[in-house]
């Protein structure tokens, strides 16, 4: 900023300027003596060109917030049917390429996370991710509502648990596009603690003789592999064309060999583009199914489970779990804009003790309209508005459906 | 408080100014000017940062929803034309224009020696891949490369789009299609990289290969580039679309009020300029006739035909990045309201993108987000925009597409075929929007002649009748005393005898033509002569007098503005 004497000094001069150009200005001679006593007059006034108070603002948050997002806001929650989630994150680079984050989330019912990533995005010559995991997990209100597909609401109990983990997964494109394989490690424990909230714990409403693993706290190597075919574009995180197309294989095991098992998950999503992509039916198919160790029980809590905000959107989350579940997905998308779709969907879901029950018949069944703001990268808000069997739900999500 | 000083300081000079231009005649000896006057020195000029989300969500949200203000372009001459400037010269339209004049374009004979490139930096801006190098000859070029997806894309579009806009006038960078031979490229010690860390670190050989990962390959192993020479001078960054630089003496008029940043608005239709952003323009402090001024650059035009981006989304061209109305409309519809751009056919190849001439309504056109001129621009200004593009010959659009090396004739021929019908498409729209009286000439005998661009150009019947309305006109208190009117069923008329024979005399004639098809022709065209030894010379034309006048005061015009 220009002190006073110096901007007196700027008055006197372009005041002279201003007069001397009054005075020759007279008569000015031709049209080229006019415009150039008008560059002088501006001469005497010339400012640095620079970006407005409100261009600075703007362009110092999305320097701070777009360009490094070194401090980032962070909405998931530890674990599904958390509810509304706040938390934050500090994400630092320490290498050229490589982050780690710090981050941390909790809800009003007291689902609480904290963890630490680090990611190695540019392996293998740009074809591998790293990521290795570690932090805590706390969730308190986790609903159980029985096994199968005749349990009710009316059933509800809640359980908690708390979990520590450490873990590490590479994924891989070795042809750089479509073919991917991935796997992981982790070692982690399941804490069960008693569930809060307006509905019975599990522990007051079953015994470990009716309920596989109550009260159990495993410790569980849980390593898993997947091969797949993944076209989606333009992102993962947001698509409108191509498709995934993907095996996965669990291994729990269990360091006291009680309560291991294996899981296989099997996963279809095909995005297919209508009109110039500004109408997409986008299909989604999951299937996951486990299997026993012998001599070993596979305890509640890990059962395959539908219901929430991802997959059976109008039902609970975790309404319903077994030991084998399926569920299907058809959204019918409209581009409104580069920055918000809109949907029509529908959900289809069951679970069933015994694999070949997983036929299409007696599933549970939502309808619904959602709104997405997008951009190419993320689905950073879904809203939601959903109807099944039993009634409407509103979903608020930080993530693509599928 | 030094602040209102400077600000008062200011209108002081402004207001002296006006009471000084006010008090001086309509027209000048020297009316109309061929190039605006660069007088004062602008060394003290800085670098200047616009940041495109700042620019795109201002455009989007606060330009896009600015009435027009029906102010007239402030740069022009009398005559309604652009004087060349440290933004424009007079090209086609103004002077012949060959075939091999319009492939060469801006370049010189000095092309890039690709035996040996050296990698000095990375590419900073656009989303091709590319970085900067230095040829065999040790000349700095910014290579851009072809993405796999639309191999031979990005570097023609870039190619044959420098060359048309500077034909249309703008200042371009030099551009070449040259090759880029990795086994035989090497990197400088001192080549550096940003980081995603944000630290610069030495530029590796596994950079070179990162950026290659993204570029189409030749079946031989090197790659098709194109090649951006280095502008001599000190950059300066880009320039804003409104506006003026108040570090450039020289920066008289607004931006938005500037008849050749407006007219883009019609180019950039023509060639489906979606990203028309300060980022793709380009400031360099030059020496211009001992003086230090600022060069003005459109410098990448290469977001054209259907090229914009990667991957190019379908509604480029059509709308903007957000665009209330038709958001509105799909949403309410639940998408079953179509927009053209879901249902116009393409022939689609990779190397031209989605562009194409059956659908394509001038008016209707959207860059990605719309620019102050893009607002500003009135139908005289599009009209003056339509006869550049309209001097671009079947020919000469088959030549500079050319220039584009396809590979695949097909492909090129298809371009050259839209880029016709759009120069049609916006001929038809217009030329015929406006009276199109252009050339009036009033000869010594008083036999007035004029031609009509529409009619020649083959877009409107010829109009029943030319009114003309011919008076005295006194150049200092700018009166008009009536003398006769005249009509004529053809482009020619006889004056009327009473005619002042003074020299430095001045008569005024408005020139209406009668056309049920066109009503908007009964605007006549205003139009000044002044009569010298050797006869009649035309100082003045207005093309929609009565209109808002101009930028004279909201900023000093170059000419009738005032």
């Amino acid at each position: 900023m220009l002190k006073r004497p110096a901007a007196t000094r700027v008055f006197f001069a372009v005041a002279f300027a201003a007069c001397a150009c009054t005075a020759r200005a007279q008569d000015p001679a031709s049209r080229e003596a006019l415009i150039e006593q008008e560059q002088e007059a501006k001469a005497a006034a010339l400012k640095p060109a620079e970006p407005g108070k409100a261009e600075q603002y703007v362009n110092r948050l999305s320097d701070s917030f777009l360009a490094g997002m070194a401090l980032h806001p962070f909405f998931e929650s530890s674990y599904t049917g958390g509810g509304f989630t706040l938390g934050a994150g500090y994400l630092k680079h320490v290498s050229a390429y490589n982050t780690l984050d710090v981050r941390g989330s909790f809800t009003p019912s007291g689902y609480t996370r904290l963890e630490a990533e680090f990611i190695a995005p540019s392996l293998f010559a740009r074809r591998g991710v790293l990521s290795v995991l570690g932090g805590w997990r706390d969730a308190t209100q986790v609903g159980f509502f029985g096994f199968g597909m005749t349990s009710t609401l009316e059933q509800q109990a809640n359980y908690g648990f708390q979990r520590p983990y450490l873990g590490a997964n590479l994924e891989v494109f070795p042809t750089r596009r479509l073919f991917l394989v991935r796997g992981g490690i982790e070692l982690t424990q399941w804490k069960q603690k008693p569930g809060e909230g307006d509905v019975p714990s599990v522990e007051q409403a079953y015994t470990p003789a009716t309920l596989p693993g109550l009260g159990a706290q495993p410790v569980y190597w849980h390593s898993q592999a997947t091969v797949g075919i993944d076209s989606r574009a333009p992102s993962r995180g947001y698509a409108r064309r191509g498709g995934f197309y993907g095996v996965t294989v669990h291994d729990f095991a269990d360091t006291d060999k009680a309560f291991g098992f294996n899981q296989v998950d099997y996963e279809a999503i095909q995005h297919i583009p209508m009109l110039r992509e500004s109408w997409v039916l986008s299909l989604h198919a999951m299937a996951q199914t486990t299997y026993d160790k012998a001599g070993q029980t596979l305890p509640f809590f890990m059962m395959p489970s539908i219901g929430g905000g991802a997959d059976l959107r109008a039902y609970a989350s975790w309404r319903l779990r077994d030991l084998n579940s399926l569920y299907l997905q058809a959204e019918w998308r409209v581009m409104v804009n580069r920055f918000l779709d809109m949907a029509l969907f529908y959900d289809a879901g069951k679970v069933a003790a015994r694999r070949t029950d997983l036929e299409l018949g007696n599933m549970k069944t939502d309808v619904g309209l959602g709104f997405r703001l997008h951009g190419q990268l993320s689905t950073p808000l879904r809203i939601e508005f959903t109807h099944g069997s039993e009634g409407f739900a509103l979903v608020l999500a930080a993530s693509q459906v599928f | 408080m030094c602040r209102r000083i400077i600000g008062w300081s200011f209108v002081l000079a402004i207001a002296a100014v006006a009471v000084a231009t006010t008090a001086g005649p309509r027209f000048y000896n020297d009316d109309p000017i061929a190039r605006e006057p660069e007088s004062r020195s602008a060394a003290g000029a800085k670098p200047l940062e616009i940041a495109l989300f700042f620019e795109y969500g201002y455009n989007l949200f606060v330009t896009a929803r600015r009435k027009p203000s029906d102010i007239r372009a402030g740069n022009i001459n009398t005559i309604d034309e652009v004087p060349d400037s440290s933004w424009f010269t007079n090209r086609i339209g103004s002077q012949p224009i060959t075939p091999e004049l319009l492939v060469r374009g801006p370049n010189s004979d000095v092309q890039p020696a690709p035996g040996k490139w050296v990698l000095l930096r990375e590419k900073s801006a656009g989303t091709n891949p590319g970085f900067t190098a230095q040829d065999a000859n040790g000349r700095t070029w910014f290579l851009q490369f072809d993405i796999p997806e639309f191999p031979e894309g990005g570097t023609g579009a870039v190619e044959i789009a420098t060359k048309l806009f500077w034909a249309l006038g703008y200042n371009q960078v030099e551009t070449f299609i040259t090759t880029f031979d990795p086994a035989r490229a090497e990197i400088d010690p001192k080549a550096t990289i940003k980081r995603p860390s944000g630290a610069r670190t030495p530029f590796t050989r596994d950079d070179l290969t990162r950026v290659l990962e993204h570029a189409a390959r030749n079946a031989d192993g090197t790659y098709r580039v194109s090649a951006g020479a280095l502008l001599p001078g000190k950059v300066l960054g880009p320039f804003r679309y409104s506006g003026t630089r108040s570090d450039d003496p020289n920066d008289l008029v607004p931006h938005e009020h500037r008849r050749e940043l407006r007219a883009i608005r019609v180019f950039g239709a023509w060639t489906n300029l979606v990203d028309w952003k300060a980022g793709n323009t380009l400031d360099v402090l030059v020496e211009k006739d001992g003086r230090t001024v600022v060069k003005h650059y459109l410098q990448d035009v290469g977001s054209t035909f259907g090229m914009a981006n990667n991957p190019h989304e379908y509604d480029m061209g059509w709308e903007y990045f957000y665009e209330q109305a038709p958001s509105r409309r799909r949403l309410y519809s639940f998408g079953f309201a179509l927009s053209p751009w879901q249902t116009a056919p393409y022939t689609n190849y990779s190397s031209i993108g989605f562009f194409e001439g059956d659908r394509f309504e001038p008016r209707s056109w959207r860059p990605q987000t719309p620019v102050e001129p893009f607002i500003q621009m009135r139908d005289d200004d599009a009209f003056w925009a339509a006869r550049r593009v309209m001097a671009f010959s079947d020919d000469l659009i088959r030549a500079v597409v050319g220039s584009g090396q396809y590979s695949n004739p097909a492909a090129e021929r298809y371009l050259a075929d839209v880029l016709i019908k759009r120069r049609d498409a916006i001929g038809r729209v217009y030329l015929t929007a406006v009276n199109p009286v252009v050339s009036p000439r009033l000869d010594a005998t008083g036999s007035l002649t004029f031609e009509n661009a529409a009619v020649a150009a083959g877009f409107a019947a010829p109009p029943t009748a030319y009114r003309a309305t011919w008076s005295q006109f006194d150049n200092t208190t700018g009166a008009t005393t009536r003398i006769a009117d005249t009509r004529s069923a053809t482009t020619t008329m006889a004056a009327s005898r009473d005619l002042p024979s003074a020299p430095g005399s001045f008569v005024e004639i408005d020139i209406a033509a009668e056309s049920a098809e066109h009503p908007t022709w009964q605007q006549p065209v205003r139009t000044h002569f002044r009569r010298d030894a050797g006869g009649w010379k035309l100082v003045g034309l207005e093309r929609l007098p009565g209109r808002a006048s101009g930028p004279g005061a909201a900023a000093p015009a170059t000419g009738e503005g005032r």
